[in-house]
């Protein structure tokens, strides 16, 4: 059974392979994924995503079992807390619903009109993740449903999530904003500053340059108007360690609140609502895609961007 | 390398990057490597050397296209440890319990030149919150396996039923 050495050729044929893949991952930080890269990686995820599709409907139930055996010491606790909050959605909803009536008739009365500028909504269950080292989230929704690449990634809370790194026709691959290169703009009260993964740790590393103000423990980061990734006011954490500004640099960390192993829906944002592509003579063009809103399934003109 | 063994080990690996990026997505704790695990066990075969090197290369590049980081990288993870086993085989023949031993190890070597390379390239998505604990449990959930299905494996890809019985 055992008893097949590796031959002479074998070295060669490792080297050869060992060069090819570190040509290709050249090529890959020089292209940032796009060109051919990015378009090989498209077609192999539109092929495979039906199968990954496939295999979550059997798979999907498994992995609710396994999940509730290993957290059945806490499903109680979770049960009495889910009460809790339902008693305080629906008091919430009461009063939603007087004001809404409340502006219904405000808006009647002075004859207005609603602007639409509600941001399109797109839930997609998360179908799978790469391997047990990549954070990314597989979804089962694509360009199909409107989704284009750079889009924001929320949870059902509304908690910032990630963006989508790169979407087919059914499926698309949302890359964390933990596991993110790029930072991500947030403000503390007023305090602009830019939040960035760390290595090995859940929390984020929270940098202002222009720190006038200290933060204290519990603030709430949310995303910036300065942000090209999300809009603006999307929750992302909360100050995990005080911290008062050194000169005008401030740094600190942020638990957000998302773990985004646990997810199992996310919602996509159409953000920004009229996106348009900059071709390289940087004239604006359009681009159409389809965008669902929560109220009801609309067209509208979006494209890529954020 | 016969036709059949080819659809074999073909649909042996598609079958593995959908279940790993499918239930073992969602079930992280448990998680396995086990495209990872395919291309060691490939190596016990008696499938040419060159062949398990190429297979390792296409299969780590099957899981680079359907992922969020860098092409090629778990190409050249894989073909390096398939490399390693191809050299190390003779002591994974002394038993099941070497056998799981052997996998686990090769693992766990595949999983630090993954995490090495890709700091190297800038990869942050590697280095997620639980990397530590992820070192350990991919090796040890992959020996796991490897104890269990090796034989068969081998069996299967081979078409020899006396392949791998230890005594």
């Amino acid at each position: 059974m055992l008893n097949q050495e590796p031959r002479g050729r074998t070295l060669p044929v490792l080297i050869s392979l060992i060069v090819v893949g570190v040509l290709l991952m050249t090529i890959d930080v020089r292209s940032q994924g796009e060109g051919v890269v990015g378009a090989v990686k498209t077609g192999t995820q539109t092929l495979v995503a039906p199968l990954q599709k496939a295999a979550s409907y059997v798979v999907n139930p498994v992995a609710d079992m396994i999940d509730s055996i290993s957290n059945v010491a806490n499903l109680r606790e979770e049960n009495a807390a889910l009460h809790r909050q339902l008693a305080d959605a629906e008091a919430s909803l009461v009063a939603v619903q007087d004001q809404l009536a409340r502006l219904e008739y405000f808006e009647q009365l002075y004859e207005m009109e609603s602007v639409g500028n509600e941001i399109g909504r797109t839930v997609a269950n998360v179908i799978g993740r790469p391997d047990a080292f990549d954070s990314a989230l597989i979804i089962d929704k694509g360009t199909s449903n409107g989704l284009v690449v750079g889009q924001p990634v929320v949870d059902t809370n509304g908690y910032a999530v990630g963006t989508v790194k790169s979407v087919t026709s059914g499926s698309a691959i949302i890359v964390p904003i933990t596991g993110d290169r790029q930072g991500l703009t947030v403000v503390v009260e007023d305090q602009v500053g830019m939040l960035s993964s760390q290595v090995g740790t859940t929390r984020m590393r929270l940098e202002m340059l222009d720190a006038r103000d200290p933060v204290l423990v519990g603030d709430r980061v949310n995303t910036s108007a300065q942000s090209t990734s999300f809009p603006a006011g999307v929750p992302v954490g909360l100050v995990a360690e005080a911290a008062a500004p050194l000169i005008d640099t401030l740094t600190t960390t942020v638990e957000p609140f998302v773990n985004p192993d646990s997810l199992r829906l996310v919602v996509v944002l159409a953000w920004p609502p009229d996106p348009v592509t900059i071709t390289s003579d940087d004239v604006v063009v359009p681009e159409e895609t389809t965008t669902t809103t929560t109220e009801a399934t609309t067209t509208s003109t979006t494209g890529s961007g954020g | 390398m016969r036709l059949p063994k080819a659809l074999v080990m073909a649909t042996l690996l598609l079958f593995a990057v959908v279940v790993q990026t499918t239930l073992f997505g969602q079930v992280r704790f448990v998680a396995p490597d086990l495209v990872m695990l395919v291309v060691i066990l490939f190596a016990l075969t008696r499938t040419r050397a060159e062949i398990v090197l190429l297979t390792a290369f296409g299969a780590g590049l099957l899981v680079d296209l359907l992922g969020s980081s860098l092409l090629g990288l778990r190409a050249v993870v894989f073909t390096t440890v398939a490399y390693v086993a191809l050299r190390t085989k003779d002591r994974a023949d002394s038993g099941r319990i070497a056998t799981a031993l052997w996998t686990g190890f090769l693992t766990l070597f595949g999983v630090i030149l993954l995490v090495l390379i890709g700091t190297l390239f800038g990869q942050s998505i590697l280095l997620g919150p639980d990397v530590g604990t992820r070192l350990l449990v991919v090796p040890i959930a992959n020996m796991t396996l490897a104890a269990i299905f090796a034989p068969l494996f081998v069996r299967l890809i081979d078409g020899d039923t006396k392949a791998l019985r230890f005594t």
